[in-house]
This record gives C-alpha cells, sequence and structure tokens, in this order.
C-alpha cells in the first residue's frame, strides 16, 4: 500500500484513464482535476505528494500552473508534454518541475518517474538540515572535508567537477537545466559555456561511471540537462 | 481577324528616337520626345554620337551630357551610344538598323569649323534616312554653349616643339637634296611628308596648317629662284604654291582624322570586347552569386574604379565589393551608404555622387533591373572623377545585359524550384498512399483485438488474453515508430532550415538512442563501445537519435535472438564516426547499392513477416546527409552486416 497522494491534471480523458488506472494497479492514491484551475484548487486544499501536469491544458498554460503551486509548495511537479519541442519542457523544468514524460511514453516510463520523485521525496525529508556526508550507491560526498569517494577509493575531481557533482547530489531525482547549471557552477548563464559544461560533464560521469556501460549515477537529458539518479 | 490586327498593331508600331546632346536645351527636346513617346505608346531610345570634339570638351560640357542623359533614362528611354564623326549617318544607321518610326531632333546651328562647312544635322539626316519622320524642335541656345576647345599651354609646347623639330628636319634634308642637285619635286614632297609626320605627331588640325603655310613660305625663300627672296620669277610658281599648300593641307588632315579614328576604334574594341565578353562569362554563370561576381568584375575591368555590389535578394545588404587596379579597396564605409542602397532599392532610381539625390556620397549607385524588378545595386566609385559618356553607353549594357541575365537566372530557378515541388508533392502523395495502406494492419489487429477483449475477454483463458495483449502492444509501437519516422521525414524535406542543431557528446546521442530501444531489443545484446576522445557533433539531436533508433532496430529485426549488436564510436580524424554492427545474415551485395532509396524494401524475406515500408534507411541517409556526412552499409566478419556513418566533428572551446 502506497501512502503517497498524486494529483493528476489532465483534460484528455483516455491518457487520464491510461494514468488513473495505472496509479489504482499500483495502489497509488490519486485525484484528478481536468483542468488547470481546478488542478491549481486541489492542489492547495487536497496537499498532494506529487503533481502530474499536463502541459497543454485548456484553460492556462501548464507552465503558469507550475508557477502558481510554486508560490506556496515544493510539492513534486512531473510534467507531461505532447509536443516534442524542447524548448516547453526547459520553460516548465526552469519554472520549478521536477520531471518531464513526452507523450506517447510507456506506462513502465510512468511508474519508473513516479519512484524516483517518491526516492527524491523520502530524502527531502530534513528540508533545512542537509547532512555532512552524502551517501548514494558506492558514492560517498563529505561536503565538509570537500572530498569524494567512489568505495574506498577516493576521486580527484577538479574544483568545476566537485562543485556540479554537488548541485547534482542536492538535488538528486530532479533533472537540471543547462541553465540551472551553469548559474549554480559557473555563475552566469552564457550561452557559449553549454560546451564546457558538456565537456566537464563528460569528464566528470567519466570518473565516477568508469567501466559501466550505462549510466548509473547521471543521467544525460539531451537538449535539456542533467540528473542524479539515486542508486540503490 | 484577332492576328490580322495584331500583325497590323506589329507594322505600325512606333519607335521613337531622340538625339541627345550637351545643350542645356536638350532637356525640352527629350522631354517633348517622352511625350509622344507616351502619346503613341511606344519605345522612346536616346542616342549620342560621341564625336572627337565632345571626348576634348570641356568637363561643364560633359557634366550637361550626363544630366540630359540621366533625363532620357529616368523617362523612360534607352541609352545609345555611337561614335563617329559625321553625328547624322550614325544617326540615320542606327535608326534604320533598330526599326526606328520617327526621330526628334534639336535645329542646331553650330557652324563647325572644318575645312568643308557640313550642312546643318536635320538636312543631313532628310539626306540619309528619307524614309523617317523628322521632328524638329527649335533650340535656341544651341550655338551658345558649344565652347571652344580646351587645350593647356604645357600641350601647346610640345605640339609646336615637335612641329619645329620635324620642319627643320625636313628643311636640313632638302637643303641637302638641293646641294645634290635634285628636282624641286622631290623637295615639295619632302615637305608634305613633313606635314603628314607634323599631323601625325601633333594633336591639333592648327599645327598640320601652320607647317603647311610654312612649308611653302620656306620652299618660296630658300629653293625657287631667286633665291633667299619671296619673289618668283617662273610663272608657274605660284600654282605650284597653291596646290603644295593644298596637297599638304589635305593629308594632313586626313592623317590627324585616321589617328583619331585608330584610337577610337581601339577603344571601341577594348569596349566591345568587355561587353562581348561579358555576355559569354554571364552566359556560363551559374547562379545568383556567380552573375553579380561577373557582373562586378566586369564593371571593374571597364571603368578600373571600386565597384560595389548588392543583392537585390539578400536582406542583409552585404556587399560584394570589387577593388579597381590595386587590390585594395579603401574603407568603403556600409552603414553609412547603406540608406542609399535601399533608396536606390525602393524608388528604383539611380542615386549618390552625380545625381539629384544622396549627392555627398562618393560612390553612384546605378540600379539593375528589367521593367520594374530590381535585381541589384551597382555602386561605383566617382570621387570627383566623372565617367565618360563612352564608358557610361557600355556600363549601362553591362547593367541592361546583367539584369537580363539575373532575370532569367531567376526565372530558371523557380521553374527548377516549381519541378522539385511537384516532384515532392508526388513523393509525398505515394507516400501517403503506402502509409494508409500500411497503416490499415496494424490498426485491424489493434482495434479487432481490443474489441474481441471488450466483448469477448470472459471466453478467453489468461494465456489468449496475454497474446491478444502482447500484439496490440507491438502493433501500437509499430506505429509509434512509423509515426517517429514521418514526422522526420518531412522536417528533413524541409531542408536545411528546419534543423535543430546543438552541440552535444556524440556518446549521449548514442546512449539515449540505446535506452529508447531497450525495451523492444528483446533477448539482443546492444553493447556499446566509447571513444576515449569526447566526440562533439553538432546535429539536430533528435534526427541522429532517429538514425540510431532505425539503425538499432533494423538490426534487432532481422538478426536472430540472442546475437549481439555492437556500436562502436571512433574517432577519425575531423570526423566522427559511428558503426552499428551485427551478427545476422547480412545484406547481399545487390541490395547495398538500393538498401538507401525510398520505399525499398530488400529482397530478403522479412524475419517476421513484420511489415516494412522501406522509409527508415532512406531517412537514415537523408538525415546523415543533411548534417554532411556520409552513410554506407558493409559486411560484417564473420557474417552479418555493418552500418557505418560519419559527422563532422565540432571543436569545443571551454571555459574553465
Amino acid at each position: 500500500m502506497n501512502k503517497v497522494q498524486i494529483l493528476v491534471i489532465e483534460d484528455d480523458e483516455p491518457v487520464k484513464n491510461l494514468i488513473t488506472t495505472t496509479l489504482k494497479a499500483r495502489d497509488y492514491h490519486y485525484i484528478a482535476a481536468d483542468s488547470g484551475s481546478a488542478g491549481i484548487m486541489m492542489a492547495a486544499s487536497k496537499n498532494p505528494d506529487i503533481i502530474l501536469l499536463d502541459l497543454g491544458l485548456p484553460d492556462m498554460d501548464g507552465v503558469e500552473v507550475i508557477d502558481r503551486v510554486r508560490s506556496w509548495t515544493n510539492t513534486p511537479i512531473i510534467v507531461i508534454s505532447a509536443r516534442s519541442e524542447d524548448s516547453d519542457k526547459i520553460a516548465a523544468l526552469d519554472a520549478g518541475a521536477d520531471d518531464y514524460l513526452t507523450k506517447p511514453f510507456s506506462v513502465e516510463e510512468l511508474l519508473a518517474r513516479l519512484r524516483v520523485t517518491q526516492r527524491r521525496l523520502s530524502l527531502m525529508q530534513p528540508e533545512n538540515e542537509r547532512p555532512a556526508v552524502f551517501c548514494n550507491g558506492d558514492l560517498k560526498i563529505d561536503y565538509s572535508a570537500g572530498c569524494v569517494f567512489m568505495g574506498e577509493e577516493e576521486l580527484h575531481l577538479t574544483p568545476i567537477e566537485y562543485k556540479l557533482l554537488c548541485v547534482l547530489s542536492q538535488n538528486m531525482g530532479k533533472v537540471l537545466t543547462h541553465r540551472y547549471l551553469l548559474e549554480n557552477v559557473w555563475g552566469s548563464s552564457w550561452e557559449n559555456d553549454v560546451a564546457s559544461l558538456r565537456v566537464f560533464m563528460a569528464t566528470l560521469r567519466k570518473k565516477l561511471e568508469r567501466g559501466t556501460n550505462r549510466p548509473r549515477y547521471i543521467q544525460t537529458h539531451i537538449g535539456i540537462g542533467y540528473r542524479m539518479l539515486k542508486v540503490e | 481577324m484577332e492576328a490580322g490586327t495584331d500583325y497590323l498593331k506589329e507594322r505600325n508600331k512606333e519607335h521613337i528616337l531622340v538625339g541627345l546632346s550637351s545643350s542645356p536645351s536638350n532637356g525640352k527636346i527629350i522631354r517633348t520626345a517622352a511625350r509622344m513617346a507616351e502619346a503613341f505608346d511606344c519605345p522612346l531610345t536616346a542616342i549620342f554620337v560621341e564625336t572627337p570634339a565632345f571626348r576634348k570638351g570641356s568637363e561643364d560640357n560633359k557634366a550637361r551630357f550626363r544630366e540630359n542623359c540621366n533625363l532620357a533614362e529616368s523617362l523612360g528611354a534607352d541609352i545609345e551610344i555611337v561614335y563617329g564623326d559625321d553625328a547624322a549617318y550614325q544617326i540615320a544607321e542606327f535608326a534604320r538598323l533598330s526599326g526606328v518610326s520617327k526621330i526628334v531632333v534639336g535645329r542646331s546651328n553650330v557652324v563647325q569649323t572644318r575645312f568643308f562647312r557640313k550642312p546643318a544635322l536635320t538636312d543631313q539626316l532628310l539626306v540619309y534616312a528619307p524614309e523617317i519622320d523628322i521632328h524638329i524642335i527649335p533650340d535656341k541656345s544651341a550655338r551658345t554653349y558649344y565652347d571652344s576647345r580646351q587645350t593647356n599651354s604645357p600641350d601647346i609646347l610640345k605640339n609646336v616643339l615637335k612641329s619645329l623639330l620635324i620642319f627643320a628636319g625636313a628643311t636640313l634634308l632638302c637643303l641637302l637634296f638641293h646641294r645634290m642637285g635634285f628636282t624641286d619635286a622631290n623637295i615639295i614632297m619632302v615637305y608634305i611628308l613633313g606635314v603628314v609626320l607634323t599631323s601625325v605627331a601633333t594633336s591639333h588640325q592648327v599645327y598640320s596648317l601652320m607647317s603647311s603655310v610654312a612649308s611653302v613660305l620656306i620652299f618660296n625663300y630658300l629653293f625657287t629662284m631667286p633665291r633667299f627672296s619671296f619673289a618668283a620669277y617662273e610663272t608657274g610658281y605660284p600654282l605650284t604654291f597653291v596646290v603644295m599648300f593644298l596637297t599638304a593641307l589635305i593629308t594632313g588632315t586626313f592623317a590627324i582624322r585616321y589617328k583619331e579614328q585608330a584610337s577610337q576604334s581601339a577603344k571601341t574594341a577594348y569596349r566591345t570586347k568587355i561587353l562581348f565578353d561579358t555576355e559569354q562569362i554571364l552566359s556560363k554563370a551559374e547562379g545568383k552569386e556567380e552573375l553579380l561576381l561577373a557582373i562586378g568584375s566586369q564593371i571593374g575591368r571597364l571603368l578600373n574604379r571600386n565597384i560595389v555590389v548588392f543583392d537585390g535578394g539578400r536582406e542583409d545588404m552585404r556587399p560584394v565589393l570589387f577593388p579597381a587596379g590595386d587590390g585594395k579597396l579603401q574603407a568603403y564605409d556600409l552603414e553609412r551608404e547603406k540608406e542609399i542602397v535601399s533608396w536606390v532599392f525602393a524608388n528604383n532610381h539611380r542615386a549618390g555622387a552625380g545625381t539629384d539625390y544622396y549627392s555627398w556620397s562618393s560612390y553612384m549607385y546605378f540600379a539593375m533591373r528589367v521593367n520594374e524588378r530590381i535585381y541589384g545595386v551597382v555602386g561605383i566609385e566617382v570621387n570627383d572623377r566623372p565617367l565618360e559618356a563612352a564608358e557610361y553607353g557600355v556600363l549601362l549594357s553591362i547593367l541592361g545585359e546583367g539584369a537580363l541575365a539575373m532575370e532569367n537566372e531567376k526565372n530558371a530557378r523557380e521553374k527548377e524550384e516549381a519541378a522539385l515541388w511537384a516532384e515532392r508533392e508526388q513523393l509525398r502523395a505515394n507516400l501517403l498512399r503506402m502509409i494508409s495502406h500500411d497503416l490499415r494492419t496494424p490498426l485491424t489487429s489493434i482495434s479487432g483485438h481490443a474489441s474481441n477483449l471488450i466483448s469477448n475477454g470472459s471466453y478467453f483463458d489468461e494465456e489468449t488474453k496475454q497474446q491478444l495483449y502482447r500484439d496490440i502492444y507491438s502493433d501500437s509501437i509499430w506505429l509509434i515508430n512509423l509515426v517517429e519516422n514521418l514526422l522526420s521525414s518531412t522536417k528533413i524535406e524541409e531542408g536545411q532550415i528546419n534543423l535543430r542543431k546543438s552541440t552535444e557528446l556524440l556518446s549521449d546521442i548514442v546512449d539515449e538512442a540505446v535506452e529508447h530501444c531497450r525495451g523492444s531489443s528483446g533477448a539482443h545484446e546492444i553493447r556499446v563501445y566509447d571513444c576515449d576522445d569526447l566526440l562533439f557533433v553538432r546535429s539536430d539531436t533528435k534526427l541522429l537519435i532517429q538514425v540510431l533508433v532505425n539503425l538499432i532496430n533494423n538490426a534487432i529485426k532481422y538478426t536472430p535472438d540472442q546475437t549481439p549488436i555492437e556500436i562502436r564510436l571512433t574517432s577519425q580524424g575531423s570526423m566522427a564516426q559511428v558503426t552499428v554492427s551485427d551478427r545476422g545474415p547480412g545484406i547481399p551485395d545487390e541490395d547495398k547499392a538500393s538498401i538507401f532509396e525510398k520505399f525499398y524494401c530488400g529482397s530478403n524475406p522479412i524475419a517476421d513477416s513484420r511489415r516494412s515500408l522501406g522509409l527508415g534507411l532512406y531517412l537514415c541517409k537523408a538525415i546523415i546527409e543533411a548534417h554532411n556526412g556520409f552513410i554506407v552499409v558493409e559486411d560484417n566478419v564473420p557474417c552479418g552486416a555493418v552500418f557505418r556513418f560519419q559527422l563532422p566533428r565540432e571543436e569545443v572551446i571551454f571555459h574553465e
């Protein structure tokens, strides 16, 4: 039995049915709204744990819904976008969404995103008190000492790589856009620096994920950004 | 009936020719001619006969001519410039050759200062072209403007010196001949030769005239009895003197005229050659850029000045510069000149130096146009060195020629585009038909299975139901893939502009594609071998992922279970290479060439009887080529196929 409650804001009936039946099958509690304004009302009154938000709503822009909801709560928001353009996803993520799904998506994909967000939720609990040591699978970051370990071995990171890793670890499970990373690591969002970001991210990943075929710790979202995954 | 009236119309078609001159009142004549042309609704041509006298004339004179020329052009006249001494003859010849029906000239009272006084131009025209209507407009100020020729003192000194030298030489030779006892005839011949030489060596008739007079006098003084006096005993001598004088003068005059014509025809030949070359080059040039290049460089050759050419089709108004001779173009202030150029484009009228508009500029701008359509603007550096009338004529010809070539090029391009568009429409129609046909099968299966499950669900056992669910699922996945490919294919067919290129790490793109295919990879193992270098490529990421997804899905579909699919990234100099290899049956050699064609489905039986649109590999090739890369298919060892593609690597400069 899942104790989390999920708010589904989606106007398209078949897609809403797909989502809600999936949620029902996995024992999630859910509530549904078919417009942006109804969704905002429900987010305020029912205080859900996760919000699934369709970006193409009839009454208002999805980004506006995110803006309104973010004005009072940090409830994780997963946006669902039919448009395959990256720009609306980036706009949603920059507005404060945590993750995104592109239609057509599979049921497994939806459930995987929910699991990632749930884990993030559990880590978010002690919000104002950040632990001095971060652990994720074999990865250990000692914030106070500024050291990074993979298992027993200490990794030698450049200052930029370390800063990148810190920002990613502090937002584990959340997709961070290029702009967010640039602003928080370099302190600028100069478009040309995206290339630098990619280079540093590539070297960082080489150090973290040596010899593995599939990315485990850091996931690339091409054209959008990066995310640290929780590793069991 | 209609054809008959057309024929009549054609036959009675008027063509008006107006004489251009540097007279201040020529404007009035041009305007009259233009009004006539308008009334008759017929073409108007303005002709100017460039005489040697005009070339030597004053700058004021030339400036007035240019003003009149501009006026004629702005009133819609074609400007023609011909060369020759005999204006009437040239005009009549031109009129006859180009089917002119009416000639409009001013009544000029110019008295030509030639040896033989010529009748008035209008009278001559009547003689040369009796079949053409001649309209004479009074031109009161004609006499006053015709100024005397300009000469400057260094020229005079040089010419006088030359004449004196030749004359002295002739006299010395004659003295020698006289001593040797030669007859008077020989001496006269030597003097005539001297006069001819003088007229060739000097630049004006007056020198040969003086030389003739001097020859006669000296001959009289030195060689006739009594010697050393201007008297002559023999009664025949006065006649000898007159004949000698006339012979000397006439041969001299002819020599001068010949010299002028020679230099004129050399110039004309050069200009004709440029015009001819221009025609040749223009007919060979392909595309707008080459045409503009040809026009600019030919005008540069003609005028030997700095030239700028603006393309009418370009939004950003970046000119092509053609520096004169030495290969350097001193700072051309584009920002300042832009305003004039856009004015010329907007008003279809020349502007800049020497015109009424923006005359502060050091460049003069001409519109390159056919009727009202403007194809480009040519700027010519003037810098207090106004264009000569002859240059002007050739320039206008080149501009007209160029504009025509541009128009032809545009028409050809439009035709080509229309053909291409029709072909694309045909392809699209084919595609649509095939798709609608191919969509029917999976849709029938999906809707059939679903309706079966709704109405008969309770009769099926669990295993049957699972099978139906799986079929629905795989058919819908097939549809999703098809839609992705169709979207990519429309995007690629719309051309480069729709590519959203960004610089990405190639291994990230490969990872994403592999991730996308994992769900359907079944019993295949997908192995990725990354490159040690960071391979960056500039691409439309979605399309590139589509390429990899198609290649991987093909490998999954056409190779037996349990066989691995290997993806290898390598660096090949300035290119990044990706290979997707499988251990399947491979591609038969006869299929290798056509496998990337649209709707090609191959001759081998499809393993799982799954339909294929033959769109996937075609799309792969189109996408890779749109990214300046290439894709080939090769054999794997010991068995299987290798799809190999390369894309240009992108250098990434990064900031710490």
